[in-house]
């Protein structure tokens, strides 16, 4: 196993996470032009925008897994790509859109795997790692599903056993790309709950990226807005996913309905029946 | 949610998999002895033991020198060969995280046996046959790979089974027809050690100890990343996010599992199929953990050849038949199996 030349010692147990300068392109696309942000350990942090405007290659990118066409991502005052793989595995962890499973394997088997950045000696798990994921899947309310097999699981309950997994990997660090796609409303907001706990309880930062702008301005600390064309709009979630940024960046008019302590963004009714032709929803 | 579904798996740790190792050693040695004693002349496991003790080399009796010339090199290189087809059967399995992936399924053993016989056509020299078959193996995995799998570097999380599978079987028709046109333009005189060749079988002496040493470096070549290897199943960016360097794993699964099936193939000719069944039976048994699986599967491919050409050898006597045709036998109804209960 080769090893990188600089390895910080981990000095505290939260970390920071930088995009100094970062631009992303897809093809002749500038989806993102130098971003400059810190996202901070205890913050919460929804990635929204429209299909295809970079969401996931920005989390990528923030995990140090795509380089990005310029600029550069610290984690803890160093560049990622001068972290040796191992410890930086033991700082962010990262949940993939979609897992694909080919073999059978037990769920927590499946969860274990996310110690091995902690692996030693002869490359087993030992009682600390088998009970990390044991915790790892009862927060998640999945304790019951342990010796299930992965392929007999539907979509929403593999989602969640992934979680668990990112989870089970204990980094202060948590990326996540699309993580509630394919779960129901309840456990959207269970999972969230237990994203908002799990950041409270150590200081950790949570990135995820998220279509529902609703359940972020109800969980999520912050919100990072990208359009898709170069511009990203970052802040507390309030200040970020209004009305009008939001309508801007989704290109379609939304507004914010208030219903005494609740509130909600809605995608604006057409005006076809009065004002067909002369006042579309036009960007 | 059905019923079938909720089937509990137990969970790998490093005990329960060292007492897996045991037992398939355990079987390993019972058939070793089997093989050793079993034949047209029948001995003892006391005879067999007596025989391969160094104090009895001086005497020149029958028994001892069956044993130690031609049933011990036999038995060793059809442990060598199948330990060596059942690993390269599981790394490519992982490789393209296709259940259905086997050397010989993707045509390897028919691009050794064309370098082969064309070798042999000329009138090489054993060891120029024997690199030959080394080199067609190799180019076989490396065409069918380069065709079917561009996705290979870049990683994709599809499962791209049909194509992979067409691919390999269309490859192997290739060299089945080439194989053909050889023969029929090969000299009389050069005809008969072609066929034998081609039979697929463990006879022709074998170069245990060569085989035996490509296992011994496959192993030690893979061993240590099976943790990455479980990971790598999860797919690419799951492994990259844990530290695994992905690229450089997949050149080093690709090229020791084409290293062993390349051996395997110049050691005992055509002997399909054991790369998918052992590797499949063992995963049914006792899960899909890589660190238990490879070892496992090189004791269980070991098992499986070593056992299979006993029955060869001992089924019609003193007829033999082909190896190959007996893990063929087998190997194919469990192919279709598996094919046809594919979800999906």
């Amino acid at each position: 196993m080769m090893k990188r030349t600089t390895t910080p010692a981990p000095c505290s147990t939260s970390s920071t996470l930088s995009a100094q300068r970062v631009t992303l392109r897809a093809g002749a696309r500038t989806l993102l032009a130098s971003f400059t942000h810190t996202f901070y350990a205890g913050e919460v942090w929804c990635i929204a925008g429209p299909n295809g405007a970079g969401k996931t290659t920005l989390i990528s990118a923030l995990a140090g897994l795509t380089e990005p066409s310029s600029g550069q991502v610290e984690i803890d005052g160093v560049r990622v790509a001068d972290w040796a793989p191992a410890p930086l595995a033991r700082r962010r962890a990262l949940m993939p859109q979609s897992a694909h499973d080919a073999f059978s394997a037990s769920v927590l088997e499946i969860v274990m795997l996310s110690r091995l950045p902690y692996l030693a000696g002869w490359g087993w798990e030992r009682a600390a790692d088998r009970a990390a994921a044991h915790a790892a899947l009862e927060m998640l309310g999945l304790s019951g599903f342990a010796s299930r097999d992965v392929l007999s699981l539907s979509g929403g309950e593999r989602q969640r056993v992934a979680l668990a997994a990112a989870l089970c990997q204990d980094a202060p660090l948590l990326l996540l790309d699309e993580p509630l796609s394919h779960l129901d409303l309840h456990h959207q907001i269970d999972c969230l709950e237990v994203l908002l706990a799990w950041a409270g309880e150590r200081e950790r930062t949570v990135v995820f990226s998220c279509h529902d702008l609703n359940l972020a301005r109800r969980f999520a600390t912050h919100a990072l807005l990208l359009d898709g064309a170069g511009a990203a709009f970052a802040g507390p979630v309030r200040d970020v996913l209004t009305p009008t940024l939001a309508s801007r960046a989704f290109g379609y008019p939304l507004i914010l309905l208030q219903d005494g302590g609740h509130e909600a963004l809605i995608p604006a009714p057409r005006l076809h029946d009065t004002h067909r032709g002369a006042a579309g929803p036009t960007s | 949610m059905n019923r079938l579904s909720v089937r509990t798996m137990p969970v790998m740790h490093a005990k329960r998999a060292v007492a897996i190792w045991c037992a398939l050693a355990a079987l390993t040695l019972i058939v070793l002895v089997a093989s050793l004693a079993l034949g047209s002349v029948p001995l003892t496991p006391a005879r067999v033991l007596a025989a391969l003790l160094p104090a009895h080399h001086a005497q020149a009796d029958i028994a001892g020198e069956i044993v130690r010339t031609l049933r011990l090199p036999r038995a060793l290189a059809g442990f060598a060969c199948g330990a060596l087809l059942a690993v390269a059967g599981a790394l490519l399995q992982v490789l393209l995280r296709n259940p259905l992936a086997e050397p010989y399924v993707l045509g390897v053993s028919g691009g050794a046996a064309s370098f082969a016989l064309l070798a042999m056509m000329a009138g090489c020299a054993w060891w120029v046959v024997d690199s030959s078959a080394f080199a067609g193996a190799f180019v076989s995995i490396l065409l069918v790979l380069g065709l079917a799998r561009r996705e290979l570097w870049r990683g994709e999380p599809q499962d791209t089974s049909p194509r992979l599978l067409l691919t390999g079987a269309v490859i192997a028709a290739g060299w089945g027809a080439l194989i053909t046109l050889l023969l029929t333009l090969a000299p009389d005189n050069r005809l008969r050690g072609m066929l034998f060749w081609l039979t697929g079988d463990l006879n022709g002496g074998g170069l245990p100890w060569l085989a035996l040493m490509a296992l011994a470096a496959v192993l030690v070549a893979i061993l240590p990343a099976a943790p990455q290897l479980n990971v790598l199943l999860r797919g690419d960016v799951a492994a990259e996010a844990l530290g695994v360097s992905v690229m450089r794993l997949r050149l080093r699964v690709y090229l020791v599992a084409s290293l062993a099936a390349a051996a395997a193939v110049t050691t005992g000719g055509s002997i399909g199929f054991v790369g998918l069944v052992v590797p499949h039976t063992l995963r049914l048994a006792f899960g899909n953990d890589q660190r238990m699986l490879l070892p496992a599967a090189a004791l269980g491919g070991g098992i499986a050849v070593m056992g299979a050409d006993l029955i060869a050898r001992t089924a019609i006597a003193p007829a033999q038949l082909p190896v190959g045709v007996i893990t063929a036998l087998i190997g194919v109804p469990v192919f279709l199996w598996m094919l046809l209960r594919r979800p999906r």
